[in-house]
């Protein structure tokens, strides 16, 4: 695991049930100082609602949850002058313009009116992301209504970022330039929890990940840890598969378009490499498992057409009684 | 127009609940004011003398409809019409926005207009859906005036006269949907123009000319510009018109096919209103809660706030014109003293109008926190909360901003009395007591405002509805509780009725103590409980 460091927010067998829906079950999350945190999982899965808890809005069932060394549901106020927050669904005032809502959140978060160094950063941010603050809410589009709260959420100084899916609805180059002020806030020392399903940005962005099932953190590492708990797929130009036999420790074997194919547990990637330099491999590729394939052992159940989706529909069941 | 079904179809389940109390509703205030004029006024020289009063008492006539005689059923329309056709109304422009630039504002318009069923269906199918409720509506207006013993020649043309103001106001709603931007924006102009038909028909009746035997009044020519004064034209039981319902009609349709028109040359969500743009920084007010939940009501308060300022002229201007009727005429003031519950005329006057005004003030204050919950239900709350404002002082701006609203509806309506005084040159000593009057009703409205508050806080999803239908309810017990001769303890459990009155002995302040006490717990057990409630997931 990591090395020992202090723990801006941590959640121990975290809870919420909303009636007979138990939207998390024992959730454990740990996020260390100045580390950028990828909180993955999909739609449902109790993302939102361990976000809802840590910012205060709501109110945990059963266990702890503390930031920065203090309760949310307490201290909710105090707490915010520190963080700062993009919902998942980002919804604004129909009646006021972009520019009004963004100054109004500031102002909220204890900007004074004419702070030099806020409008600055203010007007730097609507040009980044090419916003125009004139708009009333009702006329901007779901992708304006992310920027403008991504906005509301930069302009301020904070010490953490809680972001609840900041780039859907965004395009892929407004997704760059999000990247990029997460890399500004990351080298002023801030830390980010940042919840998504779009796994190639987690895993450019992120230290550590945590995949998130039916409110419980399954998997919770950096992404080299994860990894290691994961094969390696490794790939060669062949005519049969006959060498494969002389490699040792291999799985799923087989013989593809020309290619002979097998996976390796990662961390024993470097003993089959004699093997394969004995038999002169050409065309050899070493594909260390994406995120979305981490992802994927974790609901590749759910996925399946057969749809085996025990724990969910034993939690139902277990609630209905 | 194969998707035309579909669209009604779908119109009418989604509607269907809402609808039956509606049009229900509206049969049941006419079978129960049946039922309450045949005890209260069981004979024909009561209602006539009755009549006589109203003829000298163009308060009565306001919120009254045209008198046409003395028997059972035109009496009782006297009564009741104009509220028949204000359900009506109400009804046909909520409905006719809700599925017009309603549907287009959440962008469900889109999606239908995405489909086979193209642009202009839809309308159709809203106009059509909304004929059907009208149609609806006035028989089982018709059905229920029918049960409770009338003819049923009067009962038809009572439920027709309705649906078909019912119809006219479809037409505005239909119309000002396509001008606004907004479904708020639509209903508020459709129901301003609502209320200045229904004052218009109000205004011109009293304006208008007595028969010798005090029994029937030719309308001015005010109340000809008002489809709720065509409505009343039909003049049910008596006379049995039936051609201005083809007037309210006619014009209902007329409206239908500007709307039409209209639809037909803009965009899907444009509106010809057009929305200006917005400031490009936000001013120094819109830097608090408080700052937010103000500019927020400004508007809706402003309008509320008119109306206060409207019922304060009437108040003592109307109250003059009495008093003056009175000393023409001992008959008459006799009357009206024993209406008034032994006040002087003036100070009676005065209370009628002040009731109203506590329903206006409380309508300020339960759609201010009904906007707590609005907040919370769009999501906007979540973005307050997220920065370092707590829930209690987030729910307390709405209830300081309520309170406020309150406070600017009397205090306009005390502007608007001392301005009635100053015209008329009236008895300034009045003012004294319009003062008492209306700070009771300071009180009397806060209960509202708390009430909701505290509905807010427990039972979130019941906020809007139960909120209003408490208002709805004290407003039914204020105006037609002693019409429909309730007892004095169902009239009292509204906080109106137990304000303090300036009667002829003095100010009586009992019932203010406890409406007080009530405000105080209410506040502090709605802003006790926030602390520990959760914010609904916004959706």
């Amino acid at each position: 695991m990591l090395p020992c460091m202090a723990s801006v927010l941590s959640a121990r067998d975290l809870a919420k049930y909303y009636g007979r829906v138990h939207a998390l079950d024992g959730l454990d999350l740990d996020v260390g100082e100045g580390r950028i945190h990828g909180f993955l999982g999909p739609n449902g899965a109790g993302k939102s609602t361990t976000i809802r808890v840590l910012l205060g809005l709501a109110r945990a069932t059963s266990g702890t949850v503390e930031v920065f060394g203090a309760d949310p549901w307490r201290e909710a106020a105090s707490l915010h002058r520190r963080i700062a927050s993009v919902p998942g669904d980002v919804s604004v005032w129909p009646n006021l313009s972009g520019g009004e809502t963004i100054d109004f959140l500031s102002r909220l978060r204890g900007v004074r009116r004419h702070e030099r160094g806020y409008r600055l950063e203010r007007e730097r941010l609507m040009a980044a992301f090419l916003f125009d603050p004139r708009k009333k809410g009702r006329a901007y589009s779901k992708g304006n209504r992310q920027k403008l709260a991504l906005i509301a959420a930069f302009a301020v100084p904070a010490e953490l970022y809680i972001l609840d899916e900041p780039t859907s609805g965004l395009d892929p180059l407004m997704a760059m330039v999000f990247q990029h002020e997460i890399t500004r806030v990351r080298e002023g020392g801030a830390t980010v929890l940042l919840s998504s399903h779009v796994l190639s940005e987690v895993e450019q962005l992120c230290d550590v990940v945590s995949i998130v099932r039916a409110g419980k953190v399954v998997e919770s590492g950096t992404l080299a840890d994860l990894r290691h708990l994961t094969r390696t797929e490794v790939s060669f130009a062949a005519a049969d598969a006959s060498p494969l036999e002389s490699i040792p420790d291999t799985h799923d074997v087989r013989l593809e378009h020309g290619r002979a194919r097998f996976t390796v547990d990662s961390d024993h990637v470097s003993s089959v490499l004699p093997a394969l330099t004995a038999l002169q491999v050409e065309g050899l590729r070493i594909e260390p498992p994406s995120l979305e394939e981490l992802f994927l052992r974790h609901y590749g159940d759910d996925i399946a057409p057969t749809g085996q989706d025990g724990t969910v529909r034993e939690r139902h069941r277990t609630a209905a009684r | 127009m194969t998707t035309f079904p579909a669209l009604l179809g779908q119109r009418v389940r989604r509607d269907g609940v809402q609808l039956l109390l509606w049009t229900a509703g509206t049969a049941l205030l006419a079978y129960l004011t049946k039922v309450s004029v045949a005890q209260a006024y069981g004979t024909e020289e009561a209602r006539a003398s009755i009549l006589a009063v109203v003829m000298a008492n163009p308060v009565i006539l306001l919120f009254r409809g045209l008198p046409s005689g003395a028997g059972e059923g035109a009496f009782m329309l006297f009564l009741i019409f104009p509220f028949l056709a204000l359900l009506a109304a109400l009804m046909s422009s909520f409905l006719a926005v809700r599925h017009t630039r309603g549907d287009e504002e959440t962008g469900r318009a889109e999606l239908v207009a995405a489909t086979r069923a193209g642009r202009r269906a839809p309308l159709g199918a809203t106009l059509t859906h909304g004929i059907l409720a009208n149609v609806v509506l006035a028989a089982l207006s018709a059905v229920a005036l029918t049960a409770a013993g009338l003819g049923v020649r009067g009962s038809v043309v009572s439920g027709l006269g309705a649906g078909a103001v019912g119809l006219t106001f479809l037409g505005v709603g239909l119309v000002s949907a396509q001008l606004m931007r907004t479904s708020s924006g639509a209903n508020s102009l459709a129901v301003w123009v609502l209320m200045v038909s229904f004052l218009t028909a109000g205004v011109g009746n009293a304006l208008g000319t007595p028969s010798n035997d005090l029994q029937r009044i030719e309308s001015s020519w005010l109340t000809w510009l008002s489809p709720f004064g065509w409505g009343e034209q039909t003049r049910p039981f008596a006379e049995d018109n039936l051609w201005p319902i083809l007037w309210c009609a006619a014009l209902g349709m007329v409206l239908a096919g500007v709307a039409v028109a209209l639809h037909s040359v803009r965009d899907l969500g444009g509106s010809f209103v057009p929305e200006r743009r917005g400031r490009r920084s936000a001013p120094a007010t819109l830097s608090t809660p408080l700052g937010l939940v103000a500019h927020q009501t400004r508007a809706s308060i402003l309008g509320w706030g008119v109306g206060g300022l409207v019922t304060g002229i009437l108040a003592t201007t109307l109250a003059a014109v009495i008093r003056d009727i009175g000393t023409d005429n001992p008959a008459v003031e006799q009357v009206i003293r024993s209406i008034a519950g032994g006040a002087d005329v003036e100070q009676g006057t005065v209370v009628v109008f002040f009731t109203m005004l506590g329903i206006l003030a409380a309508c300020c204050a339960v759609q201010t926190v009904c906007r707590a919950r609005q907040e919370e239900t769009r999501g906007t709350a979540e973005l307050v909360l997220s920065t370092p404002v707590d829930r209690v002082r987030w729910l307390a701006s709405f209830l300081v901003i309520a309170f406020v609203g309150i406070l600017v509806v009397i205090g306009a309506a005390l502007a608007g009395a001392a301005a009635g005084l100053a015209s008329r040159d009236g008895d300034w000593a009045l003012l004294g007591d319009v003062a008492i009057t209306g700070a009771g009703q300071i009180a009397a409205a806060s209960v509202f405002l708390v009430v909701t508050a505290v509905i807010f806080v427990v039972a979130p999803r019941l906020t809007i509805p139960l909120g209003w239908a408490l208002v709805l309810v004290s407003m039914m017990l204020g105006l037609f509780g002693p019409l429909f001769g309730f007892p004095d303890w169902v009239v009292q459990l509204s906080p109106m009725g137990v304000t303090p009155t300036v009667t002829g002995d003095g100010v009586d302040v009992e019932g203010l103590w406890w409406l007080v006490a009530a405000v105080a717990a209410g506040g502090v057990l709605a802003l006790g409980l926030m602390r520990r409630r959760d914010l609904a997931p916004a959706g």
